[in-house]
């Protein structure tokens, strides 16, 4: 079973911000074996390696709504919020963003700052 | 709305299990993404409570504010987002259970007054919690991944990574090369198997490596859960169909290809720490160069640190060689040469000032709170445990130290505890052997202090010794041990010698080939088709004199016959992961019915003893102890240790552990005993040399299987847990850690277990041990095949003392004849090459050598003092020398029968009077009739035994043979007459050793062949008695030359005959020894003829022992004529003209 599955799962995601790859099994908004969840965007899935439930899976990454770019699910690289946002069209159009968000990504960038210096 | 909603909170209850299973009825049904029962289902409903929490404190602070600061703002609604925020639009994942939710609605609506279902509040409640755990556990996961691959591309190795993988495409043969830290062992087999490479194999030479590696790149590689990445060592593997990189041990390896020359299962090999030189690796080595050759598909990858590289590429005719550099944090050295009068004497113990000096100082110059624990390398056990003494008081008298040591004699929970963390202002002072320069990688280490010293085992040929000395350390050595301190920030380095002894350190270590036996590899070899070892390609080829005494020895053990081939014996050995002698033990005890109890002590004799040094001052547990010992030696002792445990493990399960502890034995040994014992099993029964188990007898009734399968389901469930909670963080140490010192470290009481386990936590409390113990073995079985051992009889034992004996031979020791005149500590010994050894302290023989005395009334019944008929011998596992050389493991035989049985060399004199055994032992007999009665038994024995052992080793190469090739009547028939000649014989003799001259003198050479001799000839059956070219008089059987001795008398001299009657036939006349000798090896009591020819079946080739067999054709020099007759007759026949002529 195991074989089969990584025979054809050699696809490769990659994030086009911070360069994360690894190889998914399935893109869209249906991953098998999940039931009643559904996803809210296109995503690029794989199985959960940490999860010691095969079926359990784990989202990489999807298409920024705004400009297409293929983005990871990191904090550092997209943001969803109804939608996906690339971090470059995040901060472009950050004034459309609730405050909360804007506050939180504000304070983010101080403590990365932080850490760096 | 509002009043429906307060009615039904107050029947709806959010703690009660009742109303949270309703829920579980909606959101974790059999078939949800989430079921209820399941590990996520009890996370969620931790995660809800949490959550739930969290809500109604932000209520509680005015969460409104919050909306109406987001409308204050003018929006832009170009990107279409909600005006209002809300957390949940941050969530990408929505759940429906809508087919549900109705079918719930519509009951609820039917009865609506006494329901305390769930409302639409409830639900929905739920679902938003769902939905946040949904995306918590989506950001964990992702987290884990994104960190993973960051360290990834940290690591110094990760920029060739495109350059590795297209040099393994275009070269067969690639050298990686690169220092500690720069990610070799887990990238490397990662870049190889994503560039999609597959059949990959990865060698270790430590198995605690392969488990290590297999399970942190399965890790990596996203495959913790699948067999795409695994491990395969002695015991255990985690090897399936679906396994694409392979860690395994270099043996192992080496295993493989002896089964299967081109190794067509791999189509990449790693050869990971090639700098190491193990014996094992270098070997490999060698064989991979000629198969590199031979498969061009092969890919050959070495990996090595940076040091000597070149060798490696030019051995594999110039290969690429990619270097890589480490990433190590600066280490500052410290050259600080111990002062002369602080330097160790020979006889002195080591002075610990200079290592005191060492805390003090760094006590000095570094405050407390600046974490870094300290790693002090010195050479061997008793030095860690002089200078561990005084670092421990001064780390009570400081409080700011806790003193750990770390060698692998230490029982295994002690040295797991220099991983545990000091609490804040404490560092661990870890006093250690060279383990910690490359097998035990210990992070936090900030100082290292190193001795310079290693002790090292080398071969010694011409004693036949092993002896562990102390060496300077190679300069590689040293600069490995000082990287130990920047391995997690910058460091420094103390070395107890100057910069200029550093300088004049040998460049690398001393490789593994040229220092140990070679017995085992040159075995492997002759097995491989190697050709002649001494033209074998080596890397770095090992003296020839040492090949050349690993092929004596061999040849002595009957491994390799005179021409150097293997014998049936010897490729059997040669497919045995032990040592030949072990080995041997394993064949001769399936022979006879010892099979279970061989394999018990082969197993022993294979792993370090359970027994641990540091309890055996401990009088409770040598109390304790005391019921295991065996005063027949240590191989008995182990026996019984290892057949009471199972008794225990039986009656109590995990109980073993306590009992263990009580006893001073470190349970991981029984562990591995138990393992190996069932690998021999497998190894025999797989030889053919065992009889495959009875399936019936473990299979039960359907209920008592159903039962077994649902208790090993559950087994199953307990280890993975376990392997889950495995990577939960390390213990902090207690200050007083270390205080207690290693006295009671392997025998703690039962409190201080106790204690232990209360720290570990409940979830701890599974004994691994014991549920794989479980898993792997059946305990209804091996307590049965123990039973067998346990009530073993005195003749049982007998026996078995000669199969190992016979296994253990060459390796036997004289005691020395003033030894019952001396205090018990000064009890000496001699082998054949060394003289005056003695017994290692924790043998049973050390602490009872009274047992192996001469009894002093038997020895006063002779003429001469030293006559007695229970003389002994010690047949030994080891002989190694530290500061003394000690015998290990040995086993006490008695002398005579021992010898005569075993030994491969027996030299008599004309009446047999005066035997000399393998060129060294001097047998005197008293009477002239008792030593021929004696020898001619021997004759009868051994003839058979190897007659029956060829038998059984050649019946395994034709598979499937029908039936046993050996008859059980024939082989109680042997094991009886060996047991009666073992016990019983009461002759009286002298045992001593051979001076140097009559050594010299010793034979009487080489005679011209006398007409006589000729016609003596025809008289053996089967053995040709020929005159032996050196030695001189005849040589009777492989292993019997009569009157060679220079003492001897003429060997027809008719003075020697005297009348004798034959017991089984009517023969009664004069006889020279010989002439006796001879008719008894072939004349049989009538009835056993017959009893033997019923027993042969005529489809069978006609045994050497059969009637036909025993007819010669005789040619009569009187009569001219050529005869056919038994020996008996020719005897006969020959004697009626001898009578005539006279
Ligand atoms: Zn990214
Ligand atoms: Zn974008």
């Amino acid at each position: 079973m195991e074989h089969s599955s990584s025979e054809t799962s050699e696809k490769t995601f990659t994030c086009q911000l911070c360069g994360l790859s690894s190889s998914y099994s399935y893109y869209g908004q249906k991953p098998p074996n999940t039931r009643a969840i559904v996803l809210l965007e296109e995503c690029f899935v794989t199985k959960d390696p940490f999860n010691p439930d095969r079926e359990k899976f784990l989202v990489l990454g999807s298409t920024c709504s705004l400009c297409s770019l293929c983005v990871c699910a990191g904090s550092d690289c997209s943001l969803f919020y109804t939608k996906r946002f690339c971090m470059q069209c995040v901060n472009k159009h950050l004034d459309q963003f609730p405050h909360q968000i804007q506050s939180e990504l504000a304070k983010k960038k101080q403590s990365s700052k932080a850490a760096v210096s | 709305m509002d009043r429906d909603r307060r009615r039904d909170r107050r029947s709806w209850d959010w703690d009660s299990p009742q109303c949270r299973a309703q829920l579980d009825e909606v959101f974790f049904r059999r078939h949800d993404y989430i079921q209820a029962g399941s590990q996520e289902h009890r996370d969620f409903w931790s995660f809800f409570d949490r959550f739930q929490r969290f809500k109604t404190k932000r209520e509680m602070a005015g969460g409104r504010q919050e909306d109406g600061g987001g409308q204050g703002k003018t929006v832009k609604v170009d990107l279409g987002l909600p005006k209002e925020y809300d957390a949940r639009y941050r969530i990408n994942v929505s759940v429906c259970t809508r087919d549900v939710e109705e079918r719930l609605g519509k009951s609820e609506h039917r009865s609506r007054q006494s329901s305390s279902g769930p409302g639409e509040q409830e639900i929905s409640d739920l679902r938003l919690a769902l939905l946040h755990f949904l995306d918590f556990t989506q950001r964990q996961s992702f987290g884990k991944l994104a960190k993973l691959r960051r360290e990834q591309k940290n690591l110094p190795i990760y920029q060739y990574r495109d350059r590795i993988v297209e040099l393994v495409r275009s070269h067969p043969v690639v050298v990686v090369a690169g220092d500690t830290g720069c990610g070799k062992s887990t990238q490397v087999p990662q870049y190889l198997l994503s560039a999609g490479f597959t059949h990959i194999a990865c060698t270790q030479p430590r198995r605690i490596a392969c488990i290590s590696l297999a399970k942190r790149v399965s890790f990596e590689s996203l495959n913790q859960y699948g067999s795409k990445v695994g491990y395969q060592i002695r015991f255990e593997g985690t090897r399936t169909p679906a396994t694409k990189l392979l860690f395994l041990t270099e043996g192992l390896l080496l295993r493989q290809i002896q089964q299967d020359l081109t190794l067509s299962q791999h189509q990449v090999l790693i050869v990971d720490e090639v700098h190491e030189r193990h014996l094992h690796c270098d070997f490999l080595l060698g064989v991979l160069r000629t198969l590199v050759a031979e498969r061009p598909d092969l890919r050959l990858i070495l990996m090595s640190a940076t040091i000597n590289i070149k060798l490696f590429s030019d051995y594999f005719s110039s290969a690429p060689v990619l270097q890589v550099p480490g990433r190590l944090f600066p280490i500052q050295v410290i050259y600080q040469p111990i002062p002369s009068e602080e330097q160790p004497t020979r006889t002195e113990k080591l002075d610990p000032r200079p290592f005191l000096r060492i805390l003090q100082g760094i006590d000095q110059r570094y405050p407390p709170e600046e974490r870094g624990d300290l790693l002090l390398f010195l050479s061997g056990v008793a030095e860690i445990s002089t200078i561990q003494e005084a670092c421990q008081v001064y780390a009570t008298h400081t409080s700011r130290w806790i003193v750990l040591p770390l060698h692998s004699t230490l029982s295994l929970a002690q040295q797991d505890k220099v991983f545990d963390i000091s609490p804040p202002g404490v560092r661990k002072c870890i006093i250690s052997t060279n383990i910690a320069e490359t097998s035990v990688t210990i992070d936090g280490v900030r100082f290292v202090a190193d001795s310079g010293k290693v002790k090292e085992m080398s071969f010694d040929p011409k004693a036949k010794m092993q002896r562990l000395q102390e060496f300077w350390i190679s300069r590689a050595s040293s600069e490995q041990r000082k990287g130990r301190a920047g391995r997690t920030g910058p460091g420094v380095c103390y070395r107890l010698y100057a910069e200029s002894d550093y300088d004049a350190f040998a460049p690398y270590p001393v490789p593994e080939i040229h220092r140990v036996a070679l017995d085992s590899l040159i075995l492997q070899m002759k097995s491989m088709s190697l050709g002649d070892p001494l033209s074998f390609v080596f890397i770095d080829p090992p003296p020839a004199a040492s090949i050349q005494t690993a092929v004596t020895y061999l040849k002595e053990q009957g491994a390799l016959d005179g021409t150097g081939e293997l014998t049936s014996i010897g490729k059997l050995l040669a497919q045995l992961p032990v040592d030949v002698v072990i080995g041997k033990m394993l064949v001769l005890g399936s022979l006879f019915n010892l099979v279970e109890p061989v394999l018990t002590v082969a197993a022993a004799l294979s792993v370090q003893s359970p027994f641990l040094r540091s309890s055996q001052h401990n009088p409770d547990c040598a109390t304790a102890r005391q019921p295991l010992h065996s005063n027949q030696g240590d191989p008995f002792t182990l026996l019984s240790t290892f057949n009471a445990w199972v008794e225990v493990k039986k009656e109590r399960g995990g109980g073993s552990r306590k009992w263990c502890r009580r006893r001073g034995l470190e349970e991981q040994r029984l562990y591995e005993m138990v393992n190996l014992r069932r690998q021999f099993k497998e190894l025999l029964r797989s030889h053919g040399l065992l009889e495959s188990e009875n399936r019936d007898a473990s299979a039960g009734d359907r209920g008592q299987r159903r039962e077994r399968l649902t208790e090993r389901r559950k087994l199953h469930q307990m280890k993975r847990d376990h392997e889950k909670q495995e990577n939960s963080k390390r213990k902090v140490l207690r200050l007083e850690e270390g205080q207690d010192g290693e006295m009671s470290s392997g025998s703690d009481t039962e409190e201080r277990g106790r204690g232990k386990k209360d720290k570990e936590g409940p979830g701890q409390n599974v004994d691994i041990q014991e549920v794989k113990f479980k898993l792997r073995h059946n305990i209804t079985e091996l307590q049965d095949a123990v039973t067998v051992s346990a009530d073993m009889s005195s003749r049982q034992q007998a026996l078995l003392k000669l199969l190992l004996c016979r296994g253990l031979y060459p390796q036997l020791a004289l005691p020395d004849e003033h030894n019952s005149t001396r205090k018990d500590s000064e009890q000496v010994f001699h082998t054949k090459n060394k003289q005056g050894v003695v017994i290692h302290p924790t043998s049973v023989f050390a602490i009872d050598p009274e047992v192996l005395h001469v009894p002093e009334d038997d020895s006063r019944e002779g003429p001469d003092r030293g006559d007695s008929s229970r003389h002994q011998l010690l047949a030994f596992v080891t002989l190694l020398e530290t500061n003394r050389p000690y015998l290990s493991n040995c086993v006490r035989v008695p002398a005579l029968q021992a010898l005569l049985l075993v030994a491969n060399s027996v030299d008599s004199n004309a009446d047999c009077t005066r035997l000399v055994v393998d060129g060294w032992l001097e047998v005197e007999l008293r009477d002239a009739e008792e030593a021929l009665k004696v020898l001619s038994t021997v004759l009868t024995h051994r003839a058979e035994w190897e007659r029956l052992l060829r038998v059984k080793l050649e019946q395994n190469t034709v598979e499937g043979a029908l039936g046993q090739g050996v008859s059980r009547r024939v082989l109680e028939k042997l094991s009886e007459g060996l047991v009666r000649f073992l016990l019983y014989t009461e002759v009286t003799y002298s045992l001593r050793r051979l001076a140097a001259f009559q050594i010299q003198n010793l034979y009487v050479g080489p005679q011209p062949e006398s007409e006589l001799s000729r016609d003596l000839k025809p008289l053996f059956p089967g053995a040709e008695a020929k005159p032996h070219p050196i030695k001189g008089g005849l040589r009777v059987s492989s292993f019997f030359t009569y009157n060679c001795l220079a003492d001897s008398r003429d060997l027809y001299s008719e003075c020697l005959r005297t009348f004798w009657t034959c017991p089984n036939c009517d023969l009664y006349m004069p006889l020279t020894p010989l002439e006796r000798m001879q008719h008894e090896a072939s004349c049989r009591p009538a009835g056993e003829q017959q009893q033997q020819q019923e027993e042969e079946p005529e489809d069978k080739k006609p045994g050497p022992s059969s009637m036909s067999s025993l007819n010669r054709v005789y040619h009569c020099d009187v009569c001219d004529e050529d005869l056919t007759l038994t020996s008996t007759e020719i005897l006969k026949h020959k004697r009626q003209h001898m009578y005539s002529t006279k």
